[in-house]
């Protein structure tokens, strides 16, 4: 018993780095329309540079920052210079997402060669609680995703940019005549997302090591939550991540972590089989004429 | 080229292009040019399965590459567990292919668009999972080696040269398969579904079977290309069916144009030929490939060669011709290989 809590709460941790990925896809693709296959890779940047800035010195935390600020100015950059361009293709976008995939891994393949990189783990301490061993960075990597989500959340669905956001959704042009700056919302909600990816690169290389591939699994996983949630749904994107970590330990704790890649894939398979829209309902994206 | 061509005549440049690579080994190419010759074939075999299922239905499948490894462990078993050589595997290859394109396409086609797109990758992973976590079976994550010589009438066939001709037969057959989907009733319903799928479920089309039938399609192109494959490498693992072996697949095509019967020939010959002609090492390659994709499809969205014909119309269709057909523009050109 006490493995098997120790085994969520390790999936668990996963599962909030995959919450990330999966909010940050489903935030894009329902405020927006643009589908990014290539948010993994963003996310392995954010690694990338976290370790770049641990190995130069700086602590984790400032490399968090860091990986942050450079995750979302590379999303401004590509959004301003590609996504923009398919915003009435969406599938144009797509394939240009996949395109990016094959460009950022080998660019970093290039410069940092294809092997696994890790740091000094930031937090070290093991907190026994009745027999539960609980790694402290694990912890730490569930809080503050639980923060951020929250933050995430509270803005899209209180402040006054979200409001002005969701009715840039429903009806473009009318939010536009509204003095809406709309163009300028895609892309701050692209920024937004990308820096997210950002996070979650800093917070993955502070559980494992990672490899330049480490992008392609993780965004076919963060897609699967998406979808098991319903894209365009945040709470159904928390919710499914929350599902994927306890299954993914609760394998792990009865011996099948062979199998653990396959469980995102074949969940999601089973959820759009009876639900095409996910377990919580997804949007179509918003309408671009 | 212009719309109004006869049928038989839109065959004729993929088929001339066909003879001229019959014509390559006089010219006595290295062994590496001829093993890049035979890959590129190989992969020429699946692009026009694709084509057949992007190009003219419109879907997008992530999953190409893993229906290519279900022709590859196809080979691989059936000569490891029966004896049955490549000539028997090349159709049981492709029957495999399209009853696991069956499998993937019944389910996935339940939702459409991106969706579709994001399930034939998850079953391309899943696939990759199976077969790396199958043990002794499938060879777990070595893979499995192939023995079994190549024949041709009591003849060897495995050297680079005679292997050459069997890959271009097979890619000629590949090419005529496909002009004549493209110019049968069949290929015509296919691209009312790409055009319009309600105006064409209206019609009394029924969408899904037909959809499915076209994934079904490709997956015997696949399964083919897949046993050519795994006899011309002689060693195949999971990793090389994985996702990014299907976006490179896809990038191909797309280069190449997916609508037009040259689109494949020419989308396997540059991404292949392309790297060793500027003398790129892989990773590099790999750069170029993706910032070509993306170009492609910001700048020229019918891949390069209706790119160029657009661009040949444009400079010198207009004045060469002044009618019969003003309207045969630049769209048309882009669609000259129906």
């Amino acid at each position: 018993m006490d493995i098997l809590i120790q085994q969520i709460l390790n999936g668990l941790s996963i599962a909030s780095v995959i919450t990330l990925i999966a909010v940050g896809v489903t935030l894009i693709f329902g405020l927006t329309g643009i589908i990014n296959f290539a948010h993994g890779e963003f996310l392995m940047i954010g690694s990338i540079v976290t370790w770049l800035a641990v190995q130069a010195g700086l602590s984790f935390y400032l490399a968090l920052v860091l990986a942050i600020l450079a995750v979302g100015a590379m999303g401004f950059v590509l959004e301003r210079g590609l996504f923009r361009f398919t915003l009435t293709r969406p599938t144009n976008g797509f394939i240009v997402s996949l395109g990016l995939i094959v460009v950022l891994q080998h660019i970093i393949i290039f410069f940092y060669d294809p092997n696994q990189k890790s740091i000094p783990r930031p937090l070290t301490g093991i907190w026994d609680v009745g027999g539960v061993r609980i790694a402290s960075v694990r912890l730490m990597v569930i809080l503050v995703t639980i923060a951020v989500v929250a933050l995430t959340f509270a803005m899209v669905t209180r402040s006054r940019y979200g409001r002005a956001l969701r009715a840039a959704v429903d009806d473009r042009d009318t939010a536009a005549l509204m003095g809406i700056p709309v163009r300028r919302y895609i892309t701050g909600v692209f920024v937004l997302g990308s820096a997210l990816a950002g996070l979650g690169g800093a917070l993955l290389i502070a559980l494992f090591p990672i490899t330049p591939f480490t992008g392609g699994t993780m965004v076919m996983k963060g897609f699967a939550v998406a979808l098991i949630g319903g894209l365009g749904n945040l709470t159904g994107a928390v919710v499914a991540g929350l599902i994927l970590g306890i299954v993914e330990g609760f394998s792990a704790g009865y011996g099948f972590s062979a199998w653990t890649d396959a469980y995102s894939f074949a969940l999601m398979i089973l959820v759009l089989l009876f639900r095409p829209n996910g377990l919580f309902g997804g949007t179509s994206g918003p309408k671009m004429a | 080229m212009n719309a109004n061509l006869s049928p038989l005549r839109s065959l004729m440049p993929a088929l001339a292009v066909l003879i001229i690579l019959a014509l390559v080994p006089a010219l006595g190419p290295s062994n590496r040019m001829l093993s890049l010759a035979i890959s590129a074939g190989i992969n020429i075999v699946a692009l026009y399965g694709l084509s057949v299922l992007f190009g003219q239905t419109g879907i997008l499948s992530m999953g190409h590459a893993a229906l290519v490894g279900v022709g590859a462990y196809a080979a691989a078993l059936l000569a490891r567990d029966t004896g049955i050589g490549f000539w028997v595997a090349l159709p049981l290859g492709g029957i495999a292919a399209a009853a696991f394109a069956a499998v993937i396409g019944i389910p996935s086609l339940r939702v459409s668009g991106h969706h579709f797109v994001i399930m034939t990758f998850a079953f391309g992973q899943l696939l990759t999972i199976v077969l790396t976590n199958g043990g002794d079976y499938t060879g777990a994550a070595t893979g499995l080696d192939l023995q079994l010589p190549v024949t041709f009438f009591g003849s060897r066939a495995d050297d680079l040269l005679p292997y050459y001709f069997v890959v271009l037969a097979f890619v000629t057959l590949s090419a005529i398969a496909s002009w004549a989907i493209i110019n049968s009733p069949y290929g015509r319903t296919l691209r009312a579904i790409r055009e319009n799928e309600k105006l064409a479920a209206s019609l009394g089309i029924n969408v899904g079977r037909h959809k499915i039938g076209a994934f079904v399609v490709s997956g015997v192109f696949a399964g083919v290309s897949g046993v050519l494959l795994a006899y011309f490498l002689r060693h195949i693992s999971p990793s090389q069916f994985a996702s990014f072996p299907s976006i490179y697949l896809a990038l191909m095509v797309m280069i190449g144009g997916a609508r037009l019967l040259l689109g494949p020939i020419a989308g396997g010959i540059l991404v292949s030929f392309l790297p060793e002609v500027l003398n790129l090492d892989p990773v590099q390659s790999r750069i170029l490939y993706g910032v070509c994709l993306i170009a492609v499809i910001l700048l020229l969205p019918n891949g390069l060669i209706a790119g160029l014909a657009d661009g040949w119309q444009r400079l010198f269709g207009a004045s060469r011709k002044q009618a019969p057909s003003p309207a045969a523009g630049g769209k048309h050109a882009s669609e000259a290989g129906r």
